[in-house]
């Protein structure tokens, strides 16, 4: 009885070896070829995706001192935008004609910091993964207009008034695409006075602070279904 | 603002904000928000609407916001699959487009050479008596309509419907002649059936980019910031095959640069070298190609009435063989400027079975005198190795204008198409003409004149009557000189439907004001088969009105009541409506209007509601037979052609005389004529003017400095242009490059008009012109 048991192990260890040599020898032959991949599901990703890059310079911010000979005004800052919320052009000449932006641009937009030539603090970037820079910032050449434009543009949000309470937090007035980390100009040396804000060490500052109803969709808040494609 | 906080201080705010998260948290957080906000003021109006952007044939997916009745801001749509939610600086600024101060908003008609104001009701009575009187007196093939790739689904409808199955002549064409009817002979060659296999997603899956010709970092900007994002991620390879160093080649990792025309014995040398190393995927080559060749020595059409017809032949494989052995990648080194390391290398990548290839083009071989040829020698290389209708295996081919394929080639606005074929074959005559309610003899079996025909038939008087709706011919067309003077010959009436003035209306008899983009609803169709849909969200200033309607009202003045009795307030719902009727059936089939309004777009061929990403491939695709794991259904026999076509010369090279290459394109600042982005104050600012790149090796002979005017002249006129000297592009040596959006400095008066002999598409990039000092 006990010698049928050990033969059955055995045989059965030996079709096993049969089938997982087969199956190896087979698919050596094959030829090599690309395999069509499983379709990756479409995902968006959540409107505040950013909040938290860049947040380690927070710290950092709320020791440092403010430079208030070179600081920037909201004005200024404003200027440069075409409506609220528009990519803001690029105010000085630029090294590379030829670039799209990427390091040559980076260098200064990446972490910031003092720029002799300029006299001014370089602002952040807050999206600093998207190297084609100048796909959406573009140089000034000419202040002269090809036609005048009767374009109304989208006023940007003011300072102060965006308390529902005394005391309450003050929503974001602003939508946040492209400019999901708050960072990049509520703190630091290039960061407009009148938007500083007083607690960069705080990190999750959509805690507090919520978006401004009118200024995001359905459709940005992830909220509606789509039978997408 | 200096904060000087002390401990109490410090204190105090963080009890503050604690008890404020303590209030967030125990309150929903949506009402909250609501609460919050309904104490503030402003921006109560304030609201976002999906659409596409008004631009390029990326087709991002854009969100406009609009307030008190006028467009104020534009984000990118995150829910798009085609930008999610980034755009171009375009993009961003282009509602900016709708309020130019020169905007028209009345209809003008020229008395005794000045435009005179008139009623929107007598400028369409007039031009349908006009239309109707040139019919009478000159025949049916007297008048023509001349539309463009940004024309919407039902303005090119409409316009077909009107003139195709009405009218009765086949006087219909678009600009997007101009800028991818070689890509639609090379699908029709290629796969029998038009527009790419693939779509973006390929972008997702592919290791290497080949960019043929193609400055995609400053034309499709949006879809190269995607490749870069793999690029991050992925450690993907942009190579750049060019003829000049651009963005785009400076953001590669690997720039080639050849001799204009020589495009096409690279594209053999790689398919040599295929060969030659087996790496051929033969079993897909056996199952699913057969191998054909064509005529050649074609000509290149620049006498008038040129016809030429294609005859293609079957051969075998061993013919092909024979036939590449004139494009060793040696041999083919020679004359190309392209090292044999480099032919080598693109092969070695193409060859590779473990390595996922997606080649992009767009103007580069399309404005070629060979297009349809480059086009093809594209698709050899997928072919042969396989790579092809898979993710991340994409032939895949860029067009330049919002619905350049939703309008023009799926519509059918040239002469020869049907919304479902060709006017050529009876069935299809048949088919539309039931669809639109007219007698099928209605239809004429004989296309007649494609777009540079059609400007010559109206330089010799076969063509009397001519509407130009969105685009600005005036300024694109080659040699044209010779074209501006033939809208200016006595007994030609020209009306022109636009948003601006520009230098096509004025040459207009009559100028209709349009509505523009989101001053009427619409649908678009991008280079990716996705279809998308907008809403109407402004009024349009004055008596502005949209392409569309202009073209109903016209048509029911001349007696086509009962084809166009479509209810004003849901004349875009019914117009779509009866156009998806053509298109019904696997192989096409259109997302319905509801799904449209819904969604950031669908891909045709839309069946059992599913968009279909990878046409001819079993796996995503309906449409294939079972079984056949590919089927390249647009041919009867299920199978792509792998075409046989050599190198040829273009029709004329700089010699002594006229000593440099000219080459002409576009800028990212810049969208084709710039009669819209010229308008954007940013954009204009960015780049006010055009200008004449040249080499720094010429410019230092020449003794040419950046901003010295230089005096470019070809054998069919001159201009003068400020030169840019290593600035946005650096051509090769004895190569200029000049951007054709300045409607001041005209490049187009020292183009040639040749064009493919197989899809008329004229070549924009090469000319021969003399370079001098102003």
């Amino acid at each position: 009885m006990k010698r049928i048991w050990i033969i059955i192990f055995f045989s059965v260890l030996f079709v096993a070896f049969i089938i997982v040599w087969n199956k190896s020898y087979w698919s050596g032959l094959e030829e090599s070829y690309v395999s069509v991949e499983k379709e990756k599901p479409h995902s968006y990703l959540p409107i505040d995706r950013g909040v938290f890059s860049g947040s380690e310079r927070g710290l950092r911010y709320e020791e440092m001192p403010y430079d208030e000979a070179h600081q920037r005004s909201l004005e200024t800052y404003y200027d440069n935008r075409a409506y609220d919320g528009a990519p803001p052009s690029i105010p000085h000449p630029v090294k590379e004609e030829r670039s799209m932006g990427s390091v040559t641009c980076l260098q200064c937009h990446k972490s910031g910091g003092f720029v002799s030539k300029f006299d001014a603090y370089a602002p952040i970037t807050p999206h600093p993964e998207m190297i084609n820079c100048r796909q959406c910032h573009v140089t000034k050449n000419t202040e002269a207009l090809f036609v005048k434009t009767e374009f109304i543009k989208k006023e940007h949000a003011s300072v102060g008034n965006n308390n529902a309470l005394p005391g309450s937090p003050p929503v974001v007035p602003h939508h946040i695409q492209m400019r999901e980390n708050c960072l990049s100009c509520h703190a630091g040396p290039a960061a407009p006075a009148e938007i500083r804000v007083t607690h960069p060490q705080r990190e999750n500052c959509m805690q507090c602070h919520v978006l401004k109803m009118q200024e995001v969709t359905d459709r940005e808040m992830n909220t509606t279904k789509f039978s997408l494609p | 603002m200096k904060v000087a906080t002390n401990r109490r201080e410090f204190l105090k705010k963080m009890a503050l904000l604690s008890a404020m998260t303590t209030a967030a948290t125990m309150f929903p957080g949506i009402l909250f928000a609501e609460d919050q906000v309904a104490g503030l003021e402003g921006l109560d109006n304030l609201e976002w609407k999906k659409s596409p952007c008004r631009f390029c044939g990326v087709g991002c997916g854009v969100l406009i916001g609009t307030q008190n009745g006028k467009a104020v801001a534009v984000k990118g749509d995150p829910a798009s699959p085609v930008n999610k939610g980034l755009c171009c600086v375009k993009g961003y600024h282009s509602i900016m487009a709708l309020y130019g101060k020169d905007r028209l908003t009345k209809p003008l008609v020229k008395k005794n050479g000045t435009f005179v104001e008139t009623s929107m009701k007598e400028a369409l009575d007039l031009i349908a008596s006009k239309m109707s009187s040139t019919i009478k007196d000159h025949g049916k093939d007297s008048v023509a309509i001349y539309g463009s790739g940004q024309w919407t689904i039902p303005d090119g409808y409409t316009a077909s419907k009107f003139f195709k199955g009405c009218i009765g002549t086949n006087n219909v064409e678009a600009n997007a002649r101009l800028c991818m009817s070689s890509a639609v002979t090379g699908f029709m060659s290629s796969f029998g059936i038009d527009e790419p296999m693939g779509c973006y997603d390929d972008i997702d899956y592919a290791d290497v980019f080949v960019l043929w010709g193609n400055n995609m970092s400053e034309m499709h900007p949006v879809l190269f910031s995607r490749i870069l994002d793999q690029r991050q991620k992925r450690g993907v390879k942009i190579i750049d095959f060019a003829t000049r160093t651009t963005r785009t080649s400076m953001a590669a990792d690997k720039s080639i640069i050849f001799n204009p025309q020589t495009d096409l014995a690279v594209a053999n040398a790689i398919c040599y070298e295929l060969i030659n190393k087996g790496r051929v995927n033969e079993s897909f080559v056996s199952k699913h190609c057969v191998f054909k060749k064509g005529e050649t020595e074609m000509g290149y059409g620049l006498e008038d009435n040129y016809a030429f017809n294609d005859k293609p032949a079957l051969i075998d494989f061993e013919e092909f063989k024979n036939f590449l052995e004139d494009y060793t990648p040696e041999k083919v080194s020679k004359y190309s400027g392209v090292s044999v390391k480099d032919i080598k290398y693109m092969a070695a990548y193409y060859g590779n079975p473990n390595t996922k290839v997606m080649s992009l083009w767009c103007m580069g071989p399309n404005q070629h005198t060979r297009g349809t040829w480059m086009n093809n020698l594209i698709y050899n290389i997928h072919l042969l190795t396989g790579k092809i209708s898979t993710p991340g295996n994409s032939p895949f081919s860029l067009t330049g204008q919002p619905s350049a394929c939703g309008t023009v080639r799926e519509v059918g606005t040239l002469t020869h198409k049907l919304p479902h074929g060709v006017v050529m074959n009876e069935e299809h005559r048949k088919f539309a003409a039931e669809i639109w309610g007219v007698p099928a003899e209605n239809i004429s079996p004989k296309p007649t004149y494609h777009t540079v025909e059609m400007f010559r038939a109206l330089d010799r008087g076969d063509i009397r009557f001519m509407w130009i709706q969105v685009t600005n011919p005036m300024v694109t067309m080659p040699k044209l000189k010779r074209y501006r003077d033939a809208t200016e010959k006595k007994d030609r009436f020209i009306v022109v439907s636009d948003v601006y003035p520009t230098p096509t209306t004025e040459i207009a008899d009559v100028i209709l004001p349009s509505a523009m983009w989101i001053e009427r609803e619409g649908m678009y169709g991008n280079s990716e088969r996705r279809t998308q849909h907008f809403e109407k969200m402004l009024t349009p200033p004055g008596d502005a009105m949209s392409d569309t309607w202009q073209l109903v009202e016209v048509a029911r003045r001349m007696g086509f009541e009962k084809q166009f009795n479509y209810k004003e307030e849901s004349h875009i719902e019914e117009i779509y409506n009866e156009y998806r009727k053509h298109h019904a059936g696997k192989k096409h089939n259109m997302a319905p209007y509801e799904v449209l309004k819904e969604n950031p777009g669908m891909q045709w061929p839309y069946v059992d509601g599913k968009s279909t990403k990878w046409r001819f491939n079993e796996k995503y695709d309906p449409a294939c037979k079972e079984g056949s794991e590919f089927d390249f259904y647009g041919n009867p026999d299920g199978k792509a052609v792998i075409w046989q076509r050599p190198y040829e010369a273009p029709p004329e090279m700089p010699d002594e005389e006229y000593p440099y290459w000219l080459c002409t394109g576009r800028v990212v600042e810049h969208w084709h004529t710039g009669s819209m982005t010229r308008r954007i104050p940013v954009l204009h600012q960015a780049m006010p003017h055009a200008y004449v790149e040249l080499n720094p090796e010429d410019a230092k002979r020449l003794n040419i400095a950046t901003g010295d005017l230089v005096k470019l002249t070809t054998r069919r006129g001159e201009i003068t242009v400020p030169a840019a000297i290593n600035l946005r592009g650096v051509p090769e040596p004895m190569q200029v490059f000049v951007p054709f959006f300045d409607e001041h400095m005209l490049i187009n008066e020292l183009t040639l008009d040749a064009f493919c002999p197989i899809s008329k598409q004229p070549d924009y990039k090469k000319c021969a012109v003399k370079v001098e000092k102003a």
